[in-house]
């Protein structure tokens, strides 16, 4: 069988599923390497360091080749980044006019979905054009099924990892989280089977600190091996480049696909730039509840620069732990490990504080 | 503080009118409306909806309700000298100084009492991620309810519909906090009054195209975004009614609205609101007049009466900082055209990743139709890091080049 073409993605809501069911694979641009910074020179320095990247590696050769790109407007730094993308991608005959930005609506409301539903058809058609074959719903339905398996299969693998049963700690967890976001859904649930089946490793447990991490992006392994490396056991993680990104869509036969992708994106676990008008603040209520749930004695937040969604919201998770009498520690990066390096001491002291 | 402000800013430009009842400043017109508009929100007296830039102010006048966005007053609170106060508070509190000085101004005033209680809010999607985010701040700081307009970024049937239908919704989230409905005929009275000073407006803009223009770097400043908050009521037509009448005295009397004007100028995005001497000495030392605010430019069709709703989400939609880079791109290639700009000034306000995130767009556009584009780097609300000295010597260097060139029109 050739080889899928990839279709670029950037952000956890992204639909997989119709991008599996176009006959395509997903790969995301996650925001890692060091290349010349080009992208803040055409956008801004102020934009953020998740999507400067993404454009610095686009802008440096270093993406495999992509049949296009479907875009969400999660935020301001991204519907500028869909903007840039296009525009570099001008004079490209091939590319040119592939790549889609779909809306997201900030509320999980029922118009909301129903038009987010309308978006998605839209993304659908974009992708059928691109391959010059129209997808089916039944396709699109196996596509959800396929992702549910590997959304099953990651809770699984997580867990199994975080108990110590698999080599490798949280670090070989976020390569796994990185491999599936970045390959064909077919190869992704081949690896997660052998990863289910695996025997449990004899490695010796984690003994570190129970913390919970949260943020926008974390893609580097090493950045979860260095905080474990202060004395730190990660018990779980919301990022957008971790747990988020495989949330389950309902099963739900009655419903039609687009609608079930729709509710399903929607009212996932999330990030800051999506919330409950009735529940202000809530996104703080989460984090403390996952925290709870993963029985940490202090979260650690790391937010890349410049992401408005999370800067106008720290305040009021940090003052929801500190209700709580839950220890928070607040890093600030840009994507690097370097960024998160230069912290070590913060991390190691707050470690310390919470033993 | 603020009620005092507003209310002796009323009293003075008031009696100021009164003193010379024939000279009808037009600009004067204006800030005593704006300023009646504060004091309404102040007064303690009134319902009172805090907004994103988006609301649809017409419908909320319409039932009774003072309305406004929130970055109004960051805007007012960095024009009076007053804003530090409430940015060292906001960054005190965590709120980090990367943040856009409207909404860290506003976070700050409203942790500091400053900010009215509202009855409810109103949340736009557009134009930022930033303004979302102060009005689930304010809601949850007030604990008053949140009606949250998703702003669509396409004029599509679909865009427009789900505008509208949340338009609709919105209505009775405002009636079932008002405990008034809708009173329909008050609504086709204010989308009437709104198409009025669209018009007019229209019309103004039309004669400010002229060369010389007639009006200068100051006359129209902020005025595009902050009308907004009067369309629908009479106040609306009065202002646009008295640019109107002036403009088109001048153009007839040939008066052009600054002395000399050597070179064009458009204004991207928003003013630096805190006093600066930069426009006036653009205009004084050089002759270079500030002619277009990228604002100041109707988008909208007019509104039907009859189905008021779509046409309020088109106009919602039509924004130029909503959507992609093109759409807000072409609009400033057509206004260049239009006012025959030498050279356009971008502010880059320093934490508005919408606006400064087409930085390198805009000028590569721009430039493809010979027009210069001089990026500052500025937080227009923030003065505590403006660097008066460097952005002089950058604007003189700007205006040299303009100088040294021919006129991109000819
Ligand atoms: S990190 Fe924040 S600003 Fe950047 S793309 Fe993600 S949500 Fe947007
Ligand atoms: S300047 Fe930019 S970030 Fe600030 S309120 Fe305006 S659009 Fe939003």
């Amino acid at each position: 069988m050739e080889p899928k073409e990839n279709i670029g993605f950037a952000c956890a809501y992204t639909p997989l599923p119709l991008i599996d069911a176009a006959g395509y694979a997903p790969f995301r641009i996650l925001p890692v390497g060091d290349f010349p910074d080009q992208a803040g020179q055409l956008l801004h320095d102020n934009l953020c360091p998740h999507i400067k990247r993404i454009l610095d590696r686009a802008m440096s050769g270093d993406l495999p080749d992509l049949a296009g790109a479907v875009f969400i407007n999660s935020c301001d730094a991204m519907r500028r980044m869909a903007d840039a993308w296009i525009d570099i991608h001008k004079i490209d005959t091939r590319k040119n006019g592939r790549t889609i930005l779909i809306d997201l609506p900030a509320t999980a409301d029922s118009l909301s979905i129903s038009f987010f539903r309308d978006e998605l058809v839209r993304a659908a058609d974009a992708l059928a054009d691109w391959r010059g074959k129209k997808i089916e719903p039944e396709a699109i339905a196996a596509s959800i099924d396929k992702y549910n398996e590997i959304s099953g299969l990651l809770v699984q693998i997580a867990q199994k990892f975080r108990q110590g049963r698999l080599d490798g700690g949280t670090a070989a967890l976020q390569k796994i989280y990185n491999q599936a976001a970045t390959s064909p859904f077919d190869d992704t649930l081949v690896r997660l089977k052998q990863l289910q089946d695996a025997p449990d490793s004899d490695a010796p447990k984690n003994k570190g600190v129970p913390v919970f991490l949260f943020g926008n992006v974390m893609p580097d392994p090493e950045a979860f091996e260095m905080i474990e490396s202060c004395g730190a056991a990660i018990m779980n993680d919301d990022f957008c480049t971790g747990s988020r990104m495989f949330a389950p869509i309902a099963d739900d036969d009655a419903g039609d696909v687009f609608s079930r992708m729709a509710e399903a994106l929607l009212t996932r676990q999330p990030c800051a730039r999506t919330f409950d008008p009735a529940r202000p603040g809530k996104i703080a209520e989460d984090v403390l509840n996952n925290a709870k749930a993963a029985q940490a004695l202090g979260v650690i937040g790391h937010t890349v620069k410049f992401c408005d969604p999370y800067l106008e919201r720290l305040p009021f998770i940090r003052e929801a732990l500190k209700n709580a009498g839950m220890p928070l520690l607040l890093l600030e990066g840009d994507c690097s490990l370097r960024s998160i390096g230069q912290q070590k001491t913060r991390i190691e002291a707050f470690i310390e504080m919470l033993r | 503080m603020m009620k005092h402000y507003f209310n002796d800013l009323v009293a003075g430009i008031e009696a100021s009118l009164a003193a010379a009842p024939d000279n009808k400043s037009p600009r004067k017109l204006y800030a005593l409306e704006i300023a009646k508009l504060g004091s309404r929100l102040y007064s303690g007296e009134n319902r009172v909806a805090w907004c994103g830039i988006a609301a649809p102010f017409d419908i909320l006048s319409a039932m009774n309700v003072t309305s406004c966005f929130v970055e109004f007053i960051g805007a007012m609170l960095a024009s009076t000298g007053l804003s530090t106060e409430f940015l060292e508070e906001a960054e005190h509190a965590g709120f980090a100084s990367d943040i856009c000085g409207y909404h860290r101004a506003i976070l700050g005033a409203t942790r500091k009492g400053l900010m009215p209680e509202p009855d409810f809010l109103i949340g736009t999607t557009c134009p930022c991620s930033g303004g979302i985010a102060v009005m689930e701040n304010m809601a949850a700081h007030f604990n008053k309810d949140l009606f949250v307009l998703n702003i669509p970024q396409q004029q599509s049937a679909a865009g427009i519909r789900y505008l509208a239908d949340q338009i609709r919704q919105m209505v009775t989230f405002v009636s079932d906090h008002t405990g008034q409905p809708l009173d329909e005929e008050k609504l086709r009275a204010a989308v009437i009054r709104t198409n009025q000073a669209r018009k007019l407006i229209a019309e103004t803009y039309e004669l400010a195209k002229q060369t010389p223009s007639p009006t200068d770097g100051k006359m129209l400043a902020n005025f595009g975004i902050v009308m907004a908050l009067l369309l629908g009521s009479d106040a609306a037509v009065e202002v646009a009614q008295a640019y109107l009448d002036e403009f088109k005295n001048r153009v007839k009397n040939g008066i052009s609205g600054s002395k000399e004007e050597k070179l064009r100028l458009m204004w991207i995005q928003n003013r630096i609101q805190f006093k600066n001497p930069l426009v006036d000495m653009l205009e004084k030392e050089f002759g270079a007049v500030v002619v277009i605010d990228e604002l100041n430019d109707i988008t909208w069709d007019e509104i039907d009466p009859d189905d008021p709703y779509t046409g309020i989400a088109r106009r919602a939609i039509s924004i130029p900082f909503n959507g992609q880079a093109t759409h807000r791109i072409d609009h400033l290639k057509k206004l260049a055209k239009d006012y025959k700009i030498d050279g356009a000034i971008n502010p880059c306000n320093w934490g508005c990743r919408q606006g400064t995130g087409s930085k390198g767009l805009i000028t590569e556009g721009l430039k493809e139709m010979g027009v210069p584009v001089l990026n500052l780097e500025v937080d227009c609300i923030d003065h505590r890091s403006f660097a008066d000295g460097q952005i002089k010597t950058r604007m003189e260097a700007f205006i040299e080049m303009l100088n040294d060139r021919p006129s991109p029109w000819g």
